[in-house]
C-alpha cells in the first residue's frame, strides 16, 4: 500500500481539511512553504502574516504564530514585527491585490529599504474572495466582473511585480517568480527567499496561482490557463 | 493677573528670528527659577508668513500660554503690525524693531536685529537679568558660537545695541 | 539650584511639548517609534531619533505614510516590544485603519494625537476637533483609552500612564493633546532614568497563537464584541480619571478638557470673585468617560456649561453618559479656535 504523503510538521492538523476551494492554488503554495520551513528548520522562529482576501483563509493553517492583517497592510505589520524581534523569520503572505494595488507603495518602500522580510505574492490575476474583480495583474483580454469586455492592456498596463522591483532592489535582494504548476521549483525559491531574509536582505517571490472558481475553468482548462500565464509572467529569478 | 506677570507678544515674519528671541527670553526666565511659557503661532509658509510668539513670565505657574492683551508688544516687520492690533491696549508698551518704520535705530547688521530687539525688550520690561539672557543665548547658539567665535561678540554687542 | 534643577531622581527642564512626549515615551520603556512627518507632531519623531542616536537599543522608522506607521506599530507590539506613533489631523484619519485592527486584536498601541483642526487639511496649529475621531474612530465601536492632557507636566505624566494602561488592559491607548501643547515650551519635571521593565510587556504573537479579525458568521463577531464590551465595562472604573476644581459646592459646573480646561481654571476664580458658585469638572480620560466621578455632583448641579474648541464633541461624550440629567446645559463652541481665561469668564458671566 502506498504511504500517504506526510503533512509538513508546521501544519496545524486541527484546521485540516482546509477551507480553500477545490483546485485553488493556495494550498499548493502553503504546502511548499510548510516544507520549506521544515527543511530549513525554522519552525520555531517563523512568524506568518496574512492579508485580506483568500490568503486570510490561512490564518490557522500553520502552527506558526499567525496574524491576519488589514488589506494591503501585511507588509508594514511584518516590518514592525521584524524591527522589534529581528531573530524571527517574518513572512508576509499576500495576494496580487494586496501587494500591487492597495499595498503597492508598501511593497515598493519595503524593497527600497531592503527590509529583511519575505514577501510571498500569490498571483491569480484577480480579486478572488470578493467575486473576481480586475486586479493589477489581470492580463490583456481577461474578462473579470469589473472588466466585462476584457481588460485592455493599452489602457491599463499589466503589472509585473518582480520585474518592477528590479529597478529599486538592493543587489543582494532576491526576486523570483514561479508557479503552482511547478511546485518543487517554487519550493526552492521559497527556501531561497527565507534564507535571503536570514542573510539580512529583501526577498519577494510571486507564485502564479489558479482560481478555477472565478476563472470559470474546469481542471484541464485551469492548468492550460496557468501555463498560458507563464508566457505572460516569465518564471525565474530577477536581478537588478 | 498678578503684578509680577508680564505678557510679551512678538510679531514678525518667518525668517526674522522672531521665535528665537522669544524662546531665549522664556529660557532666561526659567534659568532664574521663574515660571515661563512660550508658544509660537504661525502658518505653513517656511519664510515670509506671519510669525507670532507669546511669552509669559511670572512668579507662579502659568496655566494658559496665550493672552488677550500684551504688556509688551514687539513688532519686527511693518506687515505684522496690523495682525496684532487687537493685542494692544492703552497700557501696552510697543517696541518696534529696526526693520519697522520709526523703529529702533542701530548700526548693526540685519542678521542680529532680532537680538537688538531682545536687548531693548529687557531694558524696557526689566524681565530678567542680563546675565540670564546671555546664558540662554549661549545655550541656544552653542553650535553656532563654537563654529564662529565672532558671532558671540556680535550678539553680545547687539544685546546692548552697541557697535563692536 | 536655580532653573534646570536635578535632585538625582527628577530633573526640571523648560521644554517644548513634543520633546517632552518623546522623552516620556523613553522613560516609559518604549523602544521603537514609527512616524510620518506632520505638523504639529514632527518634533516627536525628530526628538526620538536624537535619543536613538545616543542609545542604540532604540529604533525608529519614518514610514511611507501614516497607515504604514500605524500598522508597523502594531507589528512591533505583537512582538512584545512597546512601540508608539504620533500624528494629527489627516494622519489621524489614515491611521484609523490601523487603530481598528488594534482594537480587534487588542494590541497595546500608544499614539500621541496633536489635534490640529477638524475639516480636511485645516490648519497645522490647533483645535479640539479630533475628539470623536480619536475616541470612536476606526469602525466606530471599538474600545480605546484616551487621555486628554492640559499642560506640559501632563504630557509627561500621562504618557507614562498610557504605556502602563495599554499593556495592562490591552486597548489601543491615546494621548490626546493639541498643536498648542505640542509647540509650546513650559516647565516640566521628569525622572532621570527610565523605569523598570513593565511585567505586562510580553510577546502577544507567539507559538500557538493564530489571530484573525475576519469572521465568517455574524454571531462569531457579535460574541467577540460583547465580550470586549463586558471586559471594558468591568475595568473602566480603574481607568477613569477626572480633575475637580472648586467643585465641592459648585452649582454652575464648567466642563472642559485639555488646554481649554487649563484656561477655564482662572475663569472659575474670576466667577467666584463675582459670587458665582462655579466649579470646573475636567475629564482627563475621555474614554472611558469619568461618569462615576461626575455623578457625585448630580444633586448640587444647577447649570452646566461645556466649553470646547470644537462643535459639541466633548458635549456629545458627556450627553451620551449622563443623558438623564435634567439641568440647563449651554455649549460654548469655537471650532478650531482657543479660549483665553478672560474670554471664558466674560462669556459665562453674560449667561448668568
Amino acid at each position: 500500500m502506498r504511504e500517504k504523503p506526510r503533512f509538513p510538521k508546521c501544519y496545524k492538523i486541527e484546521s485540516k481539511p482546509h477551507k480553500f476551494c477545490p483546485g485553488c492554488g493556495h494550498p499548493l503554495v502553503l504546502k511548499m512553504l510548510g516544507e520549506a520551513v521544515d527543511e530549513l528548520g525554522i519552525g520555531e522562529k517563523s512568524v506568518f502574516l496574512v492579508d485580506i482576501g483568500c490568503s486570510l483563509l490561512a490564518w490557522d493553517y500553520f502552527n506558526l504564530p499567525t496574524a491576519q492583517t488589514h488589506h494591503g497592510r501585511t507588509i508594514p505589520v511584518a516590518i514592525g514585527f521584524k524591527m522589534a524581534d529581528s531573530q524571527k523569520v517574518v513572512i508576509a503572505y499576500v495576494g496580487d491585490g494586496g501587494a500591487y494595488a492597495i499595498g503597492l507603495h508598501h511593497t515598493l518602500t519595503s524593497c527600497l529599504r531592503n527590509d529583511p522580510i519575505t514577501t510571498i505574492v500569490v498571483n491569480n490575476t484577480l480579486y478572488a474572495m470578493t467575486g473576481g474583480q480586475m486586479a493589477p495583474t489581470t492580463v490583456n483580454g481577461e474578462k473579470t466582473t469589473t472588466s466585462p469586455e476584457g481588460k485592455n492592456e493599452e489602457a491599463f498596463q499589466t503589472l509585473h511585480g518582480p520585474e518592477m522591483l528590479t529597478g529599486i532592489a538592493n543587489k543582494n535582494a532576491f526576486l523570483a517568480r514561479s508557479s503552482t504548476d511547478k511546485p518543487l521549483v517554487l519550493k526552492q525559491y521559497l527556501k531561497k527567499a527565507l534564507e535571503t531574509q536570514m542573510d539580512g536582505n529583501y526577498a519577494l517571490v510571486e507564485a502564479l496561482s489558479a482560481c478555477p472558481l472565478n476563472w470559470k475553468t474546469d481542471a484541464k482548462e485551469t492548468i492550460q490557463r496557468l501555463q498560458e500565464l507563464e508566457k505572460v509572467f516569465p518564471l525565474g529569478e530577477f536581478k537588478r | 493677573m498678578t503684578s509680577n506677570e508680564i505678557k510679551v507678544l512678538f510679531a514678525g515674519e518667518g525668517g526674522q528670528g522672531v521665535q528665537v528671541i522669544a524662546e531665549i527670553l522664556a529660557q532666561a526666565a526659567f534659568l532664574e527659577g521663574k515660571a515661563a511659557s512660550y508658544i509660537p503661532n504661525f502658518g505653513v509658509e517656511q519664510r515670509g508668513g506671519a510669525s507670532l510668539a507669546f511669552v509669559i513670565v511670572d512668579d507662579k505657574p502659568i496655566v494658559y500660554p496665550k493672552f488677550e492683551k500684551a504688556d509688551i508688544l514687539v513688532i519686527l516687520s511693518n506687515r505684522s503690525r496690523e495682525r496684532v492690533n487687537e493685542y494692544a491696549d492703552s497700557k501696552t508698551k510697543i517696541i518696534k524693531g529696526p526693520a519697522v518704520e520709526e523703529g529702533i535705530k542701530t548700526k548693526l547688521p540685519p542678521q542680529v536685529w532680532n537680538i537688538v530687539v531682545l536687548g531693548e525688550i529687557n531694558r524696557i520690561g526689566k524681565l530678567v537679568k542680563r546675565e540670564s539672557l546671555i546664558k540662554a543665548m549661549d545655550e541656544r547658539f552653542a553650535r553656532q558660537f563654537k563654529r564662529k567665535l565672532e558671532l558671540r561678540k556680535l550678539d553680545l554687542s547687539a544685546l546692548n545695541n552697541e557697535r563692536l | 539650584m536655580i532653573g534646570s534643577s536635578y535632585n538625582g531622581i527628577e530633573m526640571t527642564e523648560f521644554l517644548m511639548g513634543n520633546r517632552i512626549l518623546a522623552r516620556a515615551a523613553f522613560n516609559a520603556g518604549a523602544k521603537i517609534m514609527f512616524g510620518y512627518p506632520i505638523t504639529p507632531a514632527s518634533e516627536i519623531l525628530e526628538t526620538w531619533i536624537e535619543l536613538s542616536q545616543k542609545d542604540p537599543s532604540l529604533k525608529s522608522l519614518q514610514a511611507e505614510d501614516e497607515m504604514a506607521a500605524g500598522f508597523s506599530t502594531i507589528g512591533a507590539c505583537l512582538a512584545g516590544i512597546p512601540a508608539f506613533t504620533a500624528t494629527a489631523g489627516p494622519g489621524n484619519i489614515l491611521m484609523q485603519d490601523a487603530f481598528s485592527m488594534a482594537e480587534a486584536l487588542r494590541v497595546p498601541t500608544v499614539a500621541m494625537i496633536m489635534q490640529r483642526g477638524g475639516l480636511s487639511t485645516s490648519t497645522v496649529i490647533y483645535s479640539q476637533e479630533e475628539v470623536r475621531l480619536t475616541c470612536f474612530g476606526g469602525n466606530g465601536e471599538g474600545f480605546r483609552i484616551v487621555y486628554s492632557t492640559a499642560s506640559p507636566q501632563d504630557l509627561y505624566d500621562y504618557t507614562l500612564k498610557a504605556f502602563k494602561a495599554a499593556w495592562q488592559y490591552r486597548f489601543p491607548t491615546f494621548i490626546l493633546a493639541d498643536g498648542y501643547q505640542g509647540k509650546m515650551k513650559g516647565v516640566v519635571k521628569m525622572e532621570t532614568k527610565r523605569g523598570k521593565k513593565d511585567k505586562n510587556v510580553v510577546p502577544i504573537l507567539k507559538q500557538g497563537v493564530n489571530l484573525r479579525n475576519c469572521y465568517n458568521l455574524e454571531e462569531e463577531i457579535g460574541e467577540v464584541i460583547v465580550n470586549y464590551s463586558d471586559e471594558y465595562n468591568r475595568v473602566r472604573e480603574k481607568i477613569e480619571e477626572a480633575e475637580e476644581y472648586q467643585m465641592k459646592d459648585a452649582k454652575v459646573i464648567l466642563i472642559a478638557h485639555g488646554i481649554v480646561a487649563a484656561a477655564a481654571k482662572p475663569a472659575v476664580d474670576f466667577l467666584r470673585k463675582d459670587g458665582i458658585p462655579a466649579g470646573l469638572f475636567r475629564p482627563i480620560t475621555l474614554r472611558p468617560f469619568p461618569t462615576r466621578a461626575f455623578a457625585k455632583f448630580l444633586r448640587q448641579v444647577e447649570k452646566i456649561v461645556i466649553i470646547e474648541s470644537a462643535l459639541g464633541q466633548l458635549s456629545e461624550l458627556f450627553k451620551a453618559e449622563l443623558y438623564w440629567i435634567n439641568v440647563p446645559l449651554t455649549e460654548i463652541n469655537k471650532p478650531a479656535v482657543g479660549f483665553t481665561p478672560e474670554e471664558i469668564y466674560k462669556t459665562i458671566s453674560s449667561l448668568q
